[in-house]
C-alpha cells in the first residue's frame, strides 16, 4: 500500500474535470429536458384542469338550461291546457247558445206554422160554415123575408145615428141633380115597398131621392141601397159577409 | 502481479509528472464517460427514444436518490458531484474486470483523492448553505469540549472512506488473482461475478456516504448522529426521517461493509 502524491493530485484534477464534463454534457441537458417536459406536463395538466373546469361549468350551464327549458315547457304546457280548456268551454258555450237559438227559431217557426195552419183551418171552417149557412138561408129566403128586411131598413133609417145620417146626407149632396138611389133586391119588390124605401132614404138623406130597383139573387134575401158613395145593407148575404169578415179578423 | 502493480506502477513521465497506470486508466474512464455522455445526450427530443430514455432514467434515479436525503433546494446543487462520484467509482471499479487493466480504485492514492474531494465538498456545501461562522459554530456544539472529537471524526471518516474503497477493491482483485493462479482459467468466473456486485455496492456506499456527509454539513444536528451511526455499523433502523427520509438502503448496505472491514 503506497501513496503517490502525483497520482493523488492528478486524480483530484481528473475527477474535477470529469465532474465538469458530465455536468456539461450529461446532467445539464438531461435536466433541462426533464424540466421542460415537467413544465409542459404541468402546463398540460393545468390546461386539462382548466378544460375540465370549463367543461364542468358548461355542463352546469347546460343542466341549468335544460332545467329552465323543462320549466318553460311545463309552463307552456299548462298555459296551453288552460287555453284549450277556455277554448273548449267557449266553443261549448257557443254551441249551446247556437243550439238554443236554433231551438228558439224552430219553436217560433213551429208556432208560426201552427198558427198559420190554425188560421187556415179556421178560415176554411168559417168559409165552409158560411157556405152551409148561406145554403140554408137560401132555402129559407122568400119575398116576405125580403119585405120584412125592407121594413127593418126603413125603421133603421128613421132611427139612424146622427153620424151615419150626416154621412148619408153628405153622400146625397154630392149626387148630381136628378140622380137616383140604386136599390138592389134579392126578390122583386112591389111599389109599396119601393115607396117606403124612397121615403125612408129621402128622409135620412135630407133630399128627395127617387130609387131604381134591380134584382140581385146573390143577396139571398133583403135589399142593398146605394146613395152615391154610401151603401145601406139590409140583406142576408151582406150580413153573412160581415160576420165572416168579423170572424176572420177575430 | 506484485505489490507495485496493485498500487499503480509508473508507466511514463509527462514532464515532471509520473503517470501511473491508475491515472492512465482514469483518463480512459473519463474518456469513456465523456463519450457516453455525449452519445446519450446527442439530439435530445421532447419525446425520448431508447438512448435518451437511458440518460433520463439514470439522471432521474440519481436525482431522486439525492432528493430522498437532501432538501429539495440543494438537490440540483449537489447532484453533479454525487452523481459523478457514483458513475466514476462504479466505472472505475468495473474497469478491473477488463483483462490487462486494474481498477483505479484499488489505488489508495485515487481513493484518497476522492475522499479528500468528499471532505472538501462537505465543507464547501456546508459553508455555502449556512455561512462560514454558522458552519464552524456547529463544531462547538453542544459543548466546546466536543470540538476535538468533531475534528477527529471528520478526519477519521474521511480516512475510512478512502481505506474502505481501496481495501475492498484491492482485496477483491488480489483474491481473483490468487484464485486464478491456483485454480485455473475458468474457476475465477464466479469471483468475477462477485466483483461486479462488489463494484456496484462499493460505488453506492461511497456515494451515499458522501451524500450523507454533505447532508450533515447542510443540517448538522439532524444528520450527524445518523452518520456516526452508519460508521459504527449500529444502524438497523431507518435514518433520521427529517434529514434522510429515504436512506434505509444505505444503512442496510453499510452494515455488512463495516463488518467486512472489521
Amino acid at each position: 500500500m503506497q501513496f503517490d502524491w502525483t497520482t493523488f493530485v492528478l486524480e483530484v484534477l481528473n475527477f474535477l474535470v470529469l465532474v465538469w464534463i458530465l455536468k456539461r454534457f450529461l446532467y445539464r441537458p438531461v435536466l433541462e429536458v426533464l424540466d421542460a417536459r415537467q413544465a409542459r406536463v404541468q402546463d398540460e395538466m393545468a390546461q386539462a384542469a382548466r378544460l375540465q373546469q370549463e367543461g364542468a361549468s358548461l355542463r352546469q350551464q347546460y343542466e341549468e338550461r335544460l332545467a329552465h327549458w323543462a320549466q318553460e315547457r311545463e309552463q307552456l304546457r299548462q298555459q296551453l291546457q288552460q287555453e284549450l280548456a277556455q277554448q273548449r268551454a267557449a266553443g261549448a258555450a257557443g254551441i249551446r247558445q247556437s243550439l238554443a237559438d236554433e231551438e228558439a227559431k224552430a219553436r217560433v217557426r213551429n208556432a208560426a206554422m201552427t198558427a198559420s195552419h190554425e188560421a187556415e183551418l179556421v178560415r176554411l171552417a168559417a168559409g165552409e160554415a158560411y157556405r152551409n149557412v148561406a145554403a140554408m138561408l137560401g132555402r129559407l129566403a122568400s119575398p116576405p123575408l125580403t119585405a120584412s128586411l125592407v121594413r127593418l131598413l126603413v125603421e133603421d133609417l128613421a132611427g139612424l145615428p146622427e153620424a151615419q145620417r150626416a154621412s148619408l146626407r153628405s153622400a146625397a149632396e154630392k149626387l148630381v141633380a136628378g140622380a137616383r138611389a140604386e136599390v138592389g133586391s134579392a126578390h122583386a119588390l112591389d111599389d109599396e115597398l119601393l115607396r117606403e124605401i124612397a121615403r125612408g132614404v129621402s128622409a135620412a138623406a135630407g133630399r128627395d131621392l127617387p130609387v131604381t130597383v134591380s134584382v140581385e139573387p146573390t143577396l139571398i134575401a133583403g135589399v142593398r141601397v146605394a146613395v152615391g158613395e154610401c151603401l145601406l145593407h139590409a140583406n142576408l148575404a151582406d150580413e153573412l159577409a160581415f160576420f165572416r169578415h168579423q170572424d176572420g179578423r177575430g | 502481479m506484485n505489490g507495485g502493480e496493485l498500487n499503480g506502477g509508473v508507466l511514463f513521465h509527462l514532464g515532471p509528472l509520473a503517470i501511473s497506470d491508475t491515472v492512465l486508466t482514469t483518463w480512459g474512464v473519463m474518456l469513456l464517460l465523456a463519450l457516453a455522455a455525449m452519445l446519450l445526450t446527442y439530439r435530445l427530443a421532447p419525446l425520448p427514444k431508447r438512448r435518451q430514455t437511458i440518460a433520463e432514467g439514470l439522471v432521474a434515479v440519481i436525482e431522486r436518490a439525492i432528493g430522498d436525503v437532501l432538501p429539495a433546494d440543494a438537490v440540483r446543487r449537489v447532484l453533479p458531484f454525487i452523481a459523478s462520484l457514483w458513475i466514476f467509482v462504479l466505472t472505475a471499479n468495473l474497469a478491473g474486470l477488463i483483462p490487462g487493466l486494474h481498477a483505479p480504485t484499488r489505488d489508495l492514492s485515487a481513493t484518497a483523492a476522492l475522499a479528500a474531494l468528499v471532505f472538501a465538498s462537505t465543507h464547501w456545501y456546508g459553508i455555502r448553505a449556512k455561512g462560514l461562522r454558522a458552519y464552524l459554530r456547529h463544531y462547538a456544539q453542544p459543548s466546546v469540549i466536543l470540538l476535538p472529537f468533531h475534528i477527529i471524526s471528520e478526519l477519521t471518516r474521511t480516512l475510512a472512506l478512502a481505506i474502505r474503497l481501496f481495501g475492498n477493491i484491492m482485496s477483491l482483485e488480489m483474491a481473483a488473482l490468487l484464485v486464478l493462479l491456483i485454480a485455473g482459467f475458468l474457476v475465477p468466473v464466479p469471483l468475477l461475478m462477485l466483483h461486479v456486485i462488489e463494484a456496484v455496492v462499493q460505488a453506492y456506499i461511497f456515494g451515499i456516504l458522501a451524500l450523507i456527509y454533505i447532508a450533515g454539513a447542510i443540517e448538522p444536528i439532524a444528520s450527524s448522529e445518523s452518520v456516526e451511526s452508519i460508521d459504527s455499523g449500529a444502524i438497523t433502523e431507518p435514518l433520521n426521517a427529517d434529514a434522510a427520509p429515504g436512506v434505509p438502503p444505505a444503512a442496510a448496505v453499510a452494515n455488512p461493509n463495516d463488518k467486512e472491514e472489521s
